[in-house]
């Protein structure tokens, strides 16, 4: 038998909360923390993190040691060196970081369908860009999160055992957070774009990875088949990857800027399109 | 509290209209909305929250226009409790409804302190942090109650809160929506199929079918003309001239094998004695007709049927009845009385034996 109050006091002041972009992306991490797969991912990128590290004190060794100068042959043939060094404390975490990707983002717009909670939510003062703005900004928030250690601890790591002349450049984070910037948004507007579509959080997840994979074998094959690397640009992975390539200035980059860039505008403009179009209260009350 | 005029949705700009050129003014209180499924109940109550723009037509919310840009400010001053179940399945009752405080403007600790309260009002003090995957039909609709509470607002559409309840369950919740509108002063605005649920808390009455009003008034004003309703039989027929002077006695709703349904004009039935001795007919029966507000539903949802019903011809204001109104609006029922009009041939015939007072107080157009 439930017990009932004997009144309810009227509510505090309505003008004090945070804006609701603020609240709807602070339940999405609460909810991120929930889904409970913080501890295979955290124990993946924490290795990939500490490879990196040793690597970079590896290098410091090699170049300092004297007992170790026999080995620097060696090591130049299978370590990266100068910008392709820079370049890779991006990319070696990309698929891992898809995988992330595609499990958080795939059901960050698709339980809001499941549960049907997005029309309420648009019953409260949340307009429908408030809550694009929202999952947009996780989505990216994301990606960038995992990967802003990549870019400042071996780079504080160097500058910290070697200084300047240490195998992260100093100027190495000016290069690659806007690389990352993009990246982020890139995998947010996909992973978001492709969770509108789909009706299950589950089936988010395969939509993303679908897309992912679907568009990086369309490109593959039409590139082999004419030649042409600009067709590179539909592929989200190639793209993640040449970004930092790119900023960095490497030899032989993936793809050049304008494809790059293109690719890129083409990915974020049409999957926020997708999920601007798949979110409107129209959409979510039908 | 809530007016609209033609107001018409259309899901698509090719689809037909779900709502047909609506009109009404609603006052605060416990409003009913009745219809079947699929009448346009929760259409409406989505175009008044400002999620469906009407197609034509227009109104106020609040004093706020529909559709205009403030729309969602004024979203912070209602509360919306869906038909379905709106629940985030994997959080608990508590994180919820605090973030849908949170959603409606509180600061995130008045949020967290506020869902205390309000959960402990519905009832639901105790498994406030289980998820809510776990709660039966019943703790679900009085957390989806509780979101709509939330924020203190000044009116919450209710959207067949009782929809999946045991009888207890229904009284439960019936009893909190009471308490709503008696202790919070909150507006209710009440849609459900359950004529039950309705007659139980409603102050006033809107029924909609097909997307149109099919007859709106006050529960007083329905109740007091249901009380006026009785059966007369006379010892010998009613000739030509008798039958007319029935109407002297209030509105003839039927007359088969020498029975009369009748609608008093007054409430005291000794008129009726009065009327029967000075026009020379012996009256043998006069029986109250105790017609459940069901059976008015069905008329007014279904006015073809009940073959040999006369319209109720429209009825002259009683003196008790007239009550001062700016504007033609009639107080108390919070409905705009419509003007008297020829029928139109196009038009459809008034609704047998629903009571005048309530066809006159709505105003449909189409």
């Amino acid at each position: 038998m439930p017990i009932y109050a004997p009144t309810l006091p009227p509510a505090p002041d309505l003008t004090q909360g945070h804006p609701p972009v603020l609240v709807l992306m602070r339940f999405d991490l609460a909810r991120l923390w929930r889904q409970k797969i913080g501890r295979f991912f955290g124990f993946a990128f924490l290795l990939v993190l500490i490879v990196k590290l040793a690597v970079i004190y590896v290098k410091y060794l090699l170049d300092t040691n004297v007992a170790l100068r026999p080995m620097q042959d060696f090591a130049r043939t299978v370590l990266a060196h100068g910008a392709d060094f820079q370049a890779d404390l991006l990319n070696p975490t990309s698929y891992l970081l898809w995988f992330l990707v595609a499990l958080v983002g795939g059901g960050l717009v698709a339980r809001d369908t499941l549960y049907r909670v997005r029309p309420l939510m648009y019953a409260h003062p949340v307009a429908p860009k408030d809550y694009l703005i929202a999952k947009l900004g996780f989505a990216s928030a994301l990606p960038f999160a995992v990967l802003l250690p990549f870019v400042l601890l071996p780079w504080a790591m160097s500058l910290g055992v070697a200084g300047i002349h240490g195998p992260v450049w100093p100027t190495a984070p000016l290069r690659l957070l806007p690389a990352l910037v993009l990246i982020s948004v890139l995998m947010g507007a996909l992973a978001v774009g492709a969770s509108s579509m789909a009706a299950t959080p589950r089936a988010g997840v395969g939509w993303v990875l679908g897309l992912v994979l679907g568009l990086s074998a369309l490109a593959g094959m039409v590139h082999g088949l004419t030649g042409i690397r600009a067709v590179d640009a539909l592929n989200p992975i190639l793209l993640a990857e040449s970004w930092p390539q790119l900023f960095v200035g490497v030899d032989h980059p993936l793809m050049g800027w304008a494809p790059a860039l293109l690719g890129t505008a083409f990915h974020i403009g049409l999957w926020t399109f997708v999920a601007a179009k798949r979110t409107l209260p129209s959409e979510a009350v039908i | 509290m809530i007016a609209f005029e033609n107001l018409e949705v259309r899901y698509g700009a090719t689809a037909p209209p779900a709502l047909k050129g609506l009109t009404l003014t609603l006052d605060r209180g416990i409003v009913g909305l009745l219809g079947p499924n699929g009448a346009g109940k929760s259409t409406l109550l989505k175009a008044l929250l400002g999620l469906l723009r009407p197609s034509a037509g227009g109104g106020t919310v609040l004093g706020i226009p529909l559709g205009a840009p403030e729309a969602a400010r004024l979203r912070g001053r209602i509360g919306y409790m869906p038909e379905y179940d709106a629940l985030i399945e994997d959080a608990s009752a508590y994180e919820q409804v605090a973030f849908w405080g949170e959603l409606s403007g509180l600061a995130p600790e008045a949020a967290r302190d506020r869902a205390h309260e309000v959960l402990y009002f519905v009832g639901l003090d105790e498994a406030r942090y289980r998820p809510v995957s776990g709660y039966s039909t019943g703790m679900r609709q009085r957390v989806k109650l509780a979101q709509a509470l939330v924020h203190s607002p000044e009116l919450v559409f209710l959207d067949e809160p009782t929809n999946g309840l045991d009888p207890d369950g229904r009284r439960r919740m019936l009893d909190l929506v009471l308490r709503v509108r008696a202790e919070l002063d909150t507006g209710v605005i009440l849609a459900s199929h359950l004529l039950a649920d309705v007659e139980r808390v409603a102050d006033q009455l809107v029924i909609l079918d097909q997307g149109e009003i099919k007859a709106a008034g006050s529960m007083a004003g329905l109740r007091r003309a249901l009380a006026r309703r009785v059966e007369l039989r006379f010892l010998d027929p009613l000739d030509a001239a008798q039958e007319a002077a029935l109407t002297e006695l209030g509105a003839v709703l039927e007359a088969r094998n020498g029975l009369y349904d009748l609608e008093l004009a007054e409430t005291d039935p000794l008129g009726v004695f009065r009327w029967a001795e000075a026009k020379g007919a012996t009256l043998v029966q006069l029986t109250p007709r105790h017609d459940r507000l069901d059976e008015v539903l069905l008329r007014a949802l279904h006015p073809v049927r009940g073959t040999g019903l006369r319209p109720t011809p429209p009825e002259a204001p009683r003196p008790d009845q007239a009550e001062p109104a700016p504007d033609n609006a009639v107080r108390g029922t919070g409905l705009r009385p419509t003007p008297p009009e020829p029928p139109r041939p196009d038009q459809a015939e008034p609704v047998p034996g629903f009571p005048s007072t309530m066809g006159a107080s709505v105003r449909e157009e189409r």
